[in-house]
């Protein structure tokens, strides 16, 4: 698609050159990993029986580093429409305007770049979580391919965030109605959801409303691979329909990227 | 055959503003095609109509043959554009943002490279290539803006207020690259400016353009030819002698400006002035001060669209052009 490798290699240039951007990607999560990850200890509440409210984590934190990861991943979407605005403020979206590239390739290397940064953010809180005293614990029985599958969760609820973050700046001027936009729908998407909190501790209406938030299928496919590597029946067909739910939504989202920002990017 | 030929290109706001209203310019190759007009008559919005920034709302253009409506890819291939607002990104170095723009067009790397390098020496800038764009001086920044239009060799080139925002050193430097560019390159040249001294040292042609219409179109020097004649303004010592002056046969035109002012337009100052002078000698009278004005564009401007050119400017380009002025600094 025209246009796509040079607007991407810039974005992703800009971002690598200013480490404020990774920062404070960074910030938050680091944060609840190390606040929240170590300040419950599901172990207190009493054995085997609680452990199994959450999915049988051994702690806190490898319960929902796999909600952490996808948090981190709504968030960071935010930027790709953030940027779409800025360059429209800025004048610079004029260039490509005129240029002789695809329309959509504008938003889709703002979206690549997104997923980019996204998936290098996860793996360095990856990486935090496992050094950190009493940090994170994954299963004996993870693979390389449990690995890949983790990334390609990753892949697509990050795909899925920065495109609606993306499809709402196509015709915005303002940063301020995104960044508000963020704050409205953050909240509810995190606590509506397995991101933290499993769903036998949640009343049944807002259970029933995680079960088609993606931000549960993300963290509880993780979750899955995080805790025991090698997944059993059951555990096998939800975190199948899980990923099969995140591909359709991914594809549905390049749909519409696509048919929005052809027709509907302006100047 | 003409390069760009527009019937009746009208753009209407979503807000109800008529910004440009049945325009029909015709613009020949090679040539440098100054529009002419005050902040807020339509330039702009003529030149991102014509470059496929924003659709018409009516009426059509042939660019180089293709249909703005039907052939737009085709078009923005042998374009190149050089907008009003600044489209370089600071965060990167000024070779970065050309390349980036190389790749827009799909030009090899190395044919890429050979094209920046030339078009970097063209405007003195082959020592700042390799620094961020953030560092350059506001004139470092505009010429840096010219040669990002000039990257795919385009054979038509838009240029929206070129010089704007820039001090008046700065501007006739821009001047004589932007020559440079038409005499190397032999590319057709759009330009808008709002600068009459501009357009007057540039434009082999211009149309003025008032609330989103022609008023006029045609060379410099046709167009102040046109006002026929030279203003002399004489003051004399008493209104009788004023009138004497008045009465003087060869004036095309004569009235009192002021009590003892009189102000006449003759064909030519250069032979008409001493017949003047004999003519009030003879009968005893001599002028305290004489003027004369040769026509420029000023009066051109004046003449067609009722209002000096540096009047009334209007809040929202005013805003856009202090970000402008800003982001140059
Ligand atoms: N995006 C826009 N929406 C609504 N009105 C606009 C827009 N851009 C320009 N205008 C209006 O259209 C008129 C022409 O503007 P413009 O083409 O920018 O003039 P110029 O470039 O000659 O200064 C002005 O009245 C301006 O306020
Ligand atoms: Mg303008």
């Amino acid at each position: 698609m025209s246009g796509l490798a040079p607007l991407t290699v810039r974005e992703i240039k800009k971002w690598y050159r200013n480490p404020v951007y990774l920062i404070v990607g960074l910030l938050q999560p680091v944060f609840w990993i190390i606040l929240f990850g170590s300040a419950f200890d599901i172990s207190k509440f009493g054995g085997p029986f609680v452990s199994s409210f959450f999915d049988g984590a051994p702690d806190y934190i490898t319960y929902m580093i796999g909600g952490i990861l996808t948090i981190t991943g709504l968030f960071t979407g935010m930027f790709s429409g953030i940027n779409i605005i800025w360059d429209r403020r800025l004048g610079i979206l004029q260039r490509f305007l005129v240029s002789p590239i695809k329309r959509s390739s504008i938003v889709f290397s703002r979206i690549i770049a997104s997923v980019v940064r996204i998936i290098v953010q996860v793996v360095i809180l990856i990486a935090i979580a496992l050094i950190i005293p009493d940090g994170l614990k994954i299963s004996h029985s993870f693979t390389i391919v449990d690995a890949l599958l983790m990334v390609a969760a990753v892949l697509m609820i990050s795909f899925i965030f920065s495109s609606i973050f993306s499809i709402i700046a196509i015709r915005m001027t303002r940063m301020e109605t995104i960044m508000g936009i963020t704050n409205l729908v953050n909240l509810p998407l995190m606590f509506a959801s397995y991101a933290l909190f499993p769903p036998d501790l949640m009343v049944s209406w807002l259970s029933d409303v995680a079960k088609y938030n993606p931000v549960s299928w993300s963290a509880e496919s993780i979750r899955l691979l995080i805790i025991y590597g090698n997944l059993s029946g059951s555990q096998m067909s939800t975190f199948a329909s899980y990923m099969i739910y995140l591909f359709i939504l991914t594809v549905i989202m390049i749909l519409l990227v696509y048919f929005v920002s052809e027709s509907g990017i302006k100047e | 055959m003409s390069m760009i030929k527009t019937e009746n290109l009208t753009k209407i706001y979503s807000g109800g503003t008529k910004a440009v209203d049945n325009l029909n310019i015709e613009i020949e190759e090679a040539e440098i095609y100054g529009l002419l007009g005050k902040n807020g008559a339509g330039k702009t919005t003529t030149i991102k109509m014509l470059t496929t920034a924003i659709e018409p709302t009516s009426g059509n253009a042939i660019i180089d043959g293709y249909d703005l409506k039907r052939d737009k890819e085709k078009i923005r291939r042998i374009i190149g554009v050089v907008p009003q607002d600044l489209t370089t990104d600071a965060d990167l170095k000024g070779i970065e943002n050309l390349r980036m723009i190389a790749a827009f067009y799909n030009i090899p790397r190395s044919d890429a490279d050979k094209r920046i390098k030339d078009l970097l020496d063209i405007v003195d800038l082959s020592d700042w290539g390799d620094r961020y764009v953030s560092q350059y001086s506001g004139g470092m920044r505009k010429r840096l803006e010219l040669i990002c239009g000039l990257v795919n060799s385009p054979k038509i080139l838009f240029l929206d207020e070129p010089t704007l925002g820039l001090d008046v050193n700065t501007r006739s430097k821009m001047w004589k690259y932007i020559k440079d560019i038409q005499k190397e390159l032999g590319v057709t040249i759009i330009l808008t400016s709002h600068y009459l001294e501009e357009v007057d040292q540039l434009a082999d042609r211009i149309s003025i353009i008032d609330h989103g219409r022609i008023l006029i179109t045609g060379t410099p020097e046709s167009l102040k030819a046109s006002l026929k004649g030279d203003v002399i303004t004489m003051e004399f010592q008493s209104k009788e002698e004023a009138d004497l002056a008045r009465a003087y046969p060869g004036a095309l035109n004569a009235s009192l400006a002021g009590n003892s002012k009189v102000r006449m337009k003759v064909e030519n100052s250069d032979t008409e002035l001493p017949k003047i002078l004999s003519y009030l000698m003879e009968r005893n009278v001599s002028p305290l001060t004489i003027n004369v004005k040769k026509p420029s564009l000023d009066e051109v401007f004046l003449e067609y669209t009722g209002s000096t050119i540096d009047d009334d400017i209007d809040p929202e380009q005013f805003r856009r052009m202090m970000q402008n002025v800003r982001r140059l600094r």
